[in-house]
């Protein structure tokens, strides 16, 4: 009897060991990063002050009333960039995922090419898009266009291939079996099985893009990002203030909206 | 172009269990929504494309340019203004903000999702947490990092707060929707032994939440690398992103952009073999 | 030990799930509740121990008002009352032992169940437990690996750590085949006769609980229709259980 119980004794203190080893080492791998980075631990507990400043200075005032119809319209334009760029690379990479799924794909060759391919698109930093893009094209709209579009491509192209290759290959197969034609088994088989989890993709990725515009503008010098930067830099912050809530705003609406059709298609 | 109800029948083996078959009325409401939205979709974007190419604009001579620097930058990568070890250096700071803050955040952020999660939270409390934690998330991290700067002044604690906010935000909801989906029963057979709210969190939702926990973390770290990146650029915080700024839009040398892209990428590429052991390994 | 009385319950206010039930359990027997599904079966168990708040009566347990309780004496009075579930309710990532041993967490402190502090004594009778349902060779096993009928004697163990002067088994087996289903029977049979403690069991399979009970309660529609030895379960009686004439709506639910 006794030999049992030191045999679970040994369990829970194994169990015991191995958790505290974790945290040990994670507290250490803190302390480490901290200091490496010239981190002070004292500045998380000063949170509230980022936030006391925010809400006295970031009050949108009489004088800021003003910048109403430029914000509105730099975030209008914005919006749309974002759902452009998103809907444009949505349909260039369900091209590339049909084509590349190992499920469907011609060759698998071709597979790993597209998937190289999308790495390489998703995990070149936005900064690298932005700057290479704003050096040829200029400071417009077309500049974070592109640099979205680049971006959510390789997203998009990965998330796709993956939905198509969890429907699975028997699926397909069995589909082929009944005499369709590729096409038809992509039009009529695939399409409609897959078309809520893209449709859920395409919304994520929109939602995304509209936040990840603000930072693409800041670096281009367009849209909304840029008109913050300005009236930041120039320490007009009650117009800077607007243009965070305006932000809220519509990064919050997407989201309901896109959660409102998440509910439909469930 | 998506009709369900002509979709060819797949013979696939019966699973156990009652079959759901989704009313026809159920199915006609998807096809309408996929069809609303991506008429809405395609109109917004026919409408945008020929408004955002600007006057007198020479899409050719850009678009020359643009394969140009392309390839000065994957072929032909060199430095000029920095050294290779500076550059090493600035990729590690950049990782370290990276691990840091999501190391901070998913700490703090698993005490949100507790407080949120419906299995454990009351409605007020979870609707509360959740359309706080919407709001931040909605404003985009580098907008935090400004902010910040301008409080504790430019540098590694303004960095280090700016990302942390948006990594609780992102967080706490995918940490309390995992544990939303575990089965209420589970709980509810904590409760029925006597079971404290202290003991039901460690021996009950700990067990199930580590999986989902840990790629979820992991993620984020992904994400929290391309926002050091970024916010290094845009924020000046230094970093990797910051070495990429000046060289572009400074030095405008996109050799040198080369040379720090294929090193942010090989990052990417060692990342992307741990989620691809990390995977293999929760899925078990 | 056990008795209810008067017990009314309705989710919607509209539709009544329980009509004045009433019935005791005898401690050191069987008594098994039988109805077809959507009778009230499960809503009497989660009654008892009030994961579900009836809306009027009495559940006198050990002479107390289980619905007089407040937060703090109702969880100290579930310590005492073993549940076993259809679909068993293990922590599957953890281990057999482990599970067992979350049995007796209710009476320790908070530490303890952060930290999983256990008693050697505690230890050696989660391990006893598990040897006297035939397990003690998967005490270290993950229970998601374990087969339907191992993790169902896993519960039964954990639920047995409580020291419970009663069992309540809610379709114990369900989800079981026919082998598991006599061992699992064969078990809950075993704790009432040679432990004394009070087993009351749902089920809907009308041999088992003629085999298996010493006393039979009849529920149709949220109504008592039967209350008697189980020798005296005649095939009138099932009958009269089992008809569906009294009300039609609500007596098709799937269970699951
Ligand atoms: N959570 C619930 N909400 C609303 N009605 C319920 C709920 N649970 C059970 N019911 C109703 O109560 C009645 C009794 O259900 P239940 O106790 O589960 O029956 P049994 O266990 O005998 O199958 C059924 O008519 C069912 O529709
Ligand atoms: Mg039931």
């Amino acid at each position: 009897m006794n030999s049992d119980v030191q045999q679970i004794n040994r369990f829970f203190s194994k169990k015991r060991f191995r958790l505290t080893l974790i945290i040990v080492i994670l507290g250490m791998a803190y302390v480490g990063a901290s200091i490496g980075l010239g981190f002070q631990t004292h500045s998380l507990l000063n949170v509230q002050d980022g936030i006391a400043w925010l809400i006295q200075n970031f009050i949108p005032n009489e004088a800021s009333k003003g910048y109403w119809n430029e914000i509105l319209q730099q975030l209008f334009r914005t919006f749309l960039v974002a759902v452009a760029a998103t809907t444009c690379a949505a349909i260039v990479s369900l091209f590339l995922a049909i084509v590349g799924a190992k499920t469907l794909t011609p060759a698998i060759t071709v597979s790993w090419v597209i998937r190289a391919f999308s790495s390489l698109l998703r995990n070149i930093p936005i900064v690298a898009w932005a700057m290479i893009l704003l050096f040829s094209f200029k400071q417009n709209d077309l500049t974070g266009f592109l640099a979205l579009f680049f971006m959510t491509l390789g997203f998009l192209t990965r998330a796709f291939m993956e939905t198509i290759e969890d429907f699975g290959t028997e699926k397909v197969q069995a589909l082929q079996a009944t005499g369709a034609t590729y096409l038809q088994v992509i039009a009529q088989g695939l399409l409609p099985e897959i078309a809520v989890a893209l449709m859920s993709w395409i919304l994520y990725m929109i939602e995304n893009n509209v936040r990840d515009a603000t930072l693409v503008g800041l670096l281009t010098g367009t849209g909304i990002g840029f008109i913050f930067n300005l009236y930041f830099k120039s320490l007009r912050y009650g117009a800077a203030g607007l243009v965070v809530l305006s932000v809220i705003i519509l990064v919050v609406s997407v989201e309901l909206i896109s959660n409102l059709i998440g509910r439909l298609l469930s | 172009m998506i009709k369900p109800e002509n979709q060819v029948s797949i013979p696939t083996r019966i699973p156990a269990g009652p079959r759901l078959s989704i009313p026809l009325r159920f199915r006609d409401r998807r096809r309408v929504t996929i069809l609303l939205t991506l008429i809405v979709l395609a109109y917004v974007t026919l409408m945008t494309l020929p408004t955002m190419i600007p006057n007198h604009f020479k899409l050719g001579a850009a678009l020359v340019s643009f394969t140009e620097n392309i390839k000065i930058m994957f072929l032909q990568p060199h430095l000029a203004n920095t050294t290779f070890v500076t550059l090493l250096g600035a990729l590690g700071q950049s990782i370290l903000l990276a691990f840091l803050t999501t190391l901070i955040g998913s700490a703090i952020a698993f005490f949100f999702a507790l407080a949120s999660t419906r299995r454990l939270a009351p409605t007020y409390l979870v609707l509360g947490i959740q359309s706080f934690m919407a709001v931040i998330r909605a404003i985009p991290t580098v907008l935090w990092v400004l902010i910040y700067s301008v409080v504790f002044g430019l540098g590694a604690n303004a960095a280090v707060v700016g990302i942390t906010f948006h990594s609780v935000a992102y967080l706490t909801k995918v940490y309390a929707d995992s544990m939303d989906e575990l089965s209420p029963g589970i709980i509810e057979t904590m409760q029925a032994m006597g079971l404290k709210k202290s003991a039901i969190i460690r021996q009950a939702i700990i067990p199930y939440l580590i999986p989902s926990y840990l790629s979820w973390t992991f993620i984020r770290f992904e994400i929290n690398f391309a926002d050091a990146i970024a916010v290094g650029a845009a924020a000046g915080a230094g970093g990797i992103g910051y070495q990429l700024f000046m060289s572009s839009s400074f030095y405008f040398n996109f050799h040198e952009v080369g040379v720090m892209v294929y090193m942010i990428l090989a990052f990417a590429l060692v990342l992307e073999i741990i989620s691809y052991r990390l995977r293999s390994v929760t899925h078990q | 030990m056990l008795t209810v009385n008067h017990l009314t319950k309705s989710y919607d206010g509209e539709k009544m799930s329980l009509t004045d039930v009433s019935f005791s359990v005898r401690p050191g027997e069987v008594t098994v509740i039988i109805g077809p599904s959507g009778a009230g079966k499960t809503t009497i168990l989660r009654s008892i121990n009030q994961l579900i708040r009836d809306d009027d009566g009495e559940i006198l347990f050990d002479d107390t008002d289980m619905r007089q309780l407040n937060r703090r004496q109702l969880r100290q009075a579930r310590c005492r009352i073993g549940m076993i579930f259809q679909n068993y309710n293990l922590i599957e990532p953890l281990t057999a032992i482990e599970n067992v041993l979350h049995g007796c967490l209710g009476t320790k402190s908070n530490l303890a169940g952060i930290f999983s502090m256990y008693r050697n004594r505690e230890k050696e009778e989660a391990l006893q437990l598990l040897q006297k349902v035939g397990l003690g060779e998967f005490a270290y096993q993950q229970c998601r690996n374990l087969s339907g009928g191992q993790k169902q004697r896993v519960g039964i163990a954990r639920a047995l750590m409580q020291r419970p002067k009663i069992i309540l088994c809610d379709e114990p087996i369900a989800s079981l085949d026919p082998k598991s289903t006599v061992t699992v029977m064969d078990i809950l049979r075993d704790l009432a006769v040679n432990d004394g403690i009070s087993v009351l069991i749902n089920l809907h399979q009308v041999d088992i609980a003629r085999k298996y009970a010493d006393h039979v309660i009849g529920i149709n529609n949220g109504q008592v229709v039967f209350d008697n030895r189980a020798k005296l379960l005649s095939d009138v009686a099932i009958a009269n259980i089992y008809q569906k004439n009294v009300n039609t709506e609500g007596s098709l639910v799937h269970e699951f």
